[in-house]
Formats: structure tokens, sequence, C-alpha cells
């Protein structure tokens, strides 16, 4: 894990992916396992910091990071389902008592 | 005082022929044995060898000059003696060292003599790095590791036992003992030190000093609190590889801060040197202007019945505006309600 100084003068800022090509090509790893998040630009431009992360293998990473980060790299999915439909569906099952639950979870 | 000496010297002479003889015997002896080779020292130190053979050469040197001197000859200018200066020289140059070897030297004889190390030897405290890993706890190794090659030190990162209680520190509380003048005291060395680096007084010294003059890019002088607390969160996030977020108040201080910085306030704006010139600070450390406290009086001094009376007229004046502005209970008895406002009904809030 490490802080990253990105220096781009006269330029905008420099996106996640162009940075996480730069850490493959210094640090000799696939881009898979590399996580860059939190840039944030200094006043006046020209010098961006951020922070990253590069784990020894896949598995290790899904382990290890926060699911909004693998989302982003498309790792996990996270479910659509409302949470407003969620707790309805919870209210309504605690009135019933046995079997009639499993129904009403699973309509 | 030459017969007096006589027989001292003929006694003296005795000595030395005995003793001259014993010490022929003891080296006949000792050259028989070197001959015979009973002292090796091929696999010994050679500096040792050095300094034995220029120890020899000194005495044959030595020797040759007594000789020399008892048969009547003049020792100036002899071949000997200058062998003999050029041969300490050597021996001096040689002890220093000797001195340093002389630790590793009594080692060796020490453990050549007694055939293993003794007790007190510090060799033989040795570190143990197994003993430092507790064997206890499981190891809970950290999987997002460094990477560059330093994945085999990953069992000394972090040593997590997984069944440990958090034991909280014992901390010792300390009695709070500062008084409202120890405060002031110290705002006041604070705000005595800032004025020192301020711009009026870093120009005068610039004036008056003879030192030539420094142009530095140099940090801010004054370390705001505003950028220690910067600084602060900085070092938070790069330790614990987090971003925090910003609260819109926090934002607001940022942004007054930069803008302090980045105007030309601080041309215009000298900062506050009152605290070597005295009298009271006008702006405080984030260049506020110092509100001074008002004093609200309380509601409750007019049920003190005789403290009452002694309430001068303004205090009273004061007192009443406050209750005209508070909503006021009719079935109060004081005898300012009915005083002060003798004409018109009390008001219901």
């Amino acid at each position: 894990q490490m802080a990253i100084d990105v220096l781009h003068p006269g330029k905008a800022t420099v996106p996640k992916t162009e940075i996480s090509e730069k850490l493959v090509k210094m640090y000799k790893t696939t881009a898979d396992v590399i996580f860059v998040f939190g840039f944030r630009t200094h006043f006046g431009g020209g010098k961006t910091t951020g922070l990253g992360m590069i784990y020894n293998s896949l598995d290790y990473a899904k382990k290890n990071e926060p699911k909004h980060r693998l989302a982003k790299h498309g790792l996990y999915e996270r479910e659509h389902t409302s949470s407003k439909q969620r707790k309805e569906d919870r209210n309504r099952m605690k009135k019933v008592r046995g079997t009639a639950r499993k129904i009403i979870h699973n309509p | 005082m030459l017969d007096s000496d006589l027989p001292n010297a003929v006694t003296l002479l005795k000595n030395l022929q005995e003793q001259v003889m014993t010490v022929t015997a003891q080296v006949q002896a000792l050259t028989k044995k070197v001959q015979a080779g009973a002292y090796p020292t091929e696999k010994g130190l050679s500096f040792l060898e050095v300094k034995d053979q220029l120890l020899l050469m000194y005495l044959m040197d030595l020797s040759h000059l007594i000789l020399d001197k008892a048969s009547g000859g003049s020792l100036k200018g002899h071949a000997a003696v200058l062998r003999l200066v050029e041969i300490r020289t050597v021996l001096e140059k040689l002890r220093p060292l000797d001195q340093k070897l002389k630790y590793q030297i009594d080692k060796l004889v020490k453990t050549a003599v007694t055939g293993s190390l003794s007790e007190n030897d510090p060799l033989r405290f040795k570190p143990h790095p197994s003993n430092m890993m507790s064997k206890l706890s499981s190891e809970d190794e950290e999987e997002d590791e460094v990477e560059d090659g330093h994945s085999e030190a990953s069992g000394k990162k972090s040593v997590k036992g997984v069944s440990k209680k958090y034991v909280p520190p014992r901390l010792v509380p300390v009695h709070y003992d500062e008084t409202e003048a120890e405060r002031e005291k110290k705002r006041l060395e604070r705000a005595k030190k800032r004025a020192l680096s301020s711009s009026v007084i870093r120009e005068l010294k610039e004036q008056y000093s003879d030192a030539p003059e420094e142009i530095r890019d140099a940090r801010h002088p004054h370390v705001t609190r505003q950028s220690q607390e910067d600084q602060h969160r900085i070092n938070y996030e790069e330790s614990m590889m987090v971003r925090l977020s910003v609260s819109k108040r926090e934002k607001g201080r940022r942004k007054r801060a930069n803008a302090m910085s980045s105007q030309l306030h601080s041309l215009t704006h000298f900062s506050d040197i009152s605290a070597l010139t005295g009298g009271t600070a006008h702006l405080d450390e984030d260049q506020n202007p110092i509100k001074k406290r008002k004093k609200i009086p309380k509601k409750g001094r007019k049920n003190k019945g005789m403290r009452s009376e002694q309430l001068t007229e303004r205090e009273r004046r004061e007192d009443t505006k406050e209750e005209a502005r508070h909503c006021q209970d009719p079935e109060e008895e004081g005898w300012r309600a009915l005083a002060v406002l003798p004409g018109p009904q009390p008001v219901f809030c």
C-alpha cells in the first residue's frame, strides 16, 4: 500500500486507469490486483495526491478490499433491491409464523 | 668517598655476575627449545610475530652498545644507536594497535587455556529471534502486503492473536491545577512568540542587522491552527489508507483560512504585535476580532430582598430592559414590577 503523488503540470487530473497502467509498469504486476482511490488535486493544479494498494493475488484482493472498490473493477455485484422493499417484506414476514414466512420471503 | 663506595661496588659486581650466569643459562635453554621447534608460530597472529622480532632486534642492538661502552668506546654516532631509534619508533606505532587487539588476544588465550567460553562472555548472550514470536497466539498474517519482493517478511509484520482480549491502557489522571492567571500568562507568551516572527519585526531585523539578505522560499512561519489540523489530517489519511470526509464547517474554515492568505490582506493588514508593545490584542490567532463578553445580569437578582436596594439606577434600568424582552409573569411580585412599570399593564407574552 502506498501514497501516490502525481505531477501533471498543465494537464487536468490524470484518470485512475492511466495511473494504474503506470503502476503496472513500475511494479511489474497485472492490472487487476491494483486498486487506487482518493485522488485530490492540490490548489492551483499540477499535483495530485492519492492512495493505492497492490495485492499479491486476486484472492487476497477479493478478501480484503471493500465492496465498492471491487464493484468498480467489476468483481462484485451488489443487489439492486431497494431498502424500502426489503423492510416492507421483513415486516410482513414478522406478522406470520412458520412455513408461511418462506412464501412471503420468496413470492 | 671512594673508600666507602668500594665494598658496595664489589658486592654489586658479585650480584651482577650471579645474575648474568642465571640469565645466560635461561637464554641457552630457550634457544635450544626454539631450535627444537617447541614454539610453532605459523598459525599465530602475524602482528605478534612482528613484535617478537622487533623486540629481539632491539635487545641485540642494546647489548652491542653495552659491549662497546664497557670496553671503553664512545657511543657518539654509533650505528647501533640509529637502528635502536628506528626500532623504537616502530614499536611506539605498534602500541595503539596492540591496545585494540588486546581484548581479542586475551579472549583467545583464555579460550586456549580453559577450552571453552567463560561465563560472563558477552558472546553467550546472542539474540534468539525465535523467542520473540509469541508461541501462544495463532498467526494471522496480513494479506495485502508490500510488493517488491517483501513478501517473505510478512511473518514479522502483523502477528495478531485471534483470541486476545483488548485491555485498555491504564492512565493515571493528573490534577488540573492551572489557574486563570497561568492561562493568561501562557497566552501572552504564545502571542509574544508569534509577534516576534511577524512581518513587521522581521523587516526591522533585516534593516538593522549586518547579515546579508536571504531570499528563501520558506514555509509560512505562522503555523496556524488550520494548517496544523490539515497536516494532522494528511498524516492520518496516509497512514490509515483511508480518505476522511470533510464536513461543511471544516470546508468553511478552510476556505476562510485560504482566503486570508491568498488575498492582498497580508499587504495592508499587519499582524498583531501588541504582545510586545503592551496593550490588549485586537485580533486572535486566526485573525478573528476578539469580542468582548457582555455581562448579562441574572434574573434571580430581584429575589434577594436586602441587596436589591443597593442596585444602581443603571442596573435597574438594564434589568427592566431584559424583563421587557422576555415573557413576564404577571403574578410575580417584585418591587420592580410595581415601581418601574407604573402606567401600562404588564404585558402578556
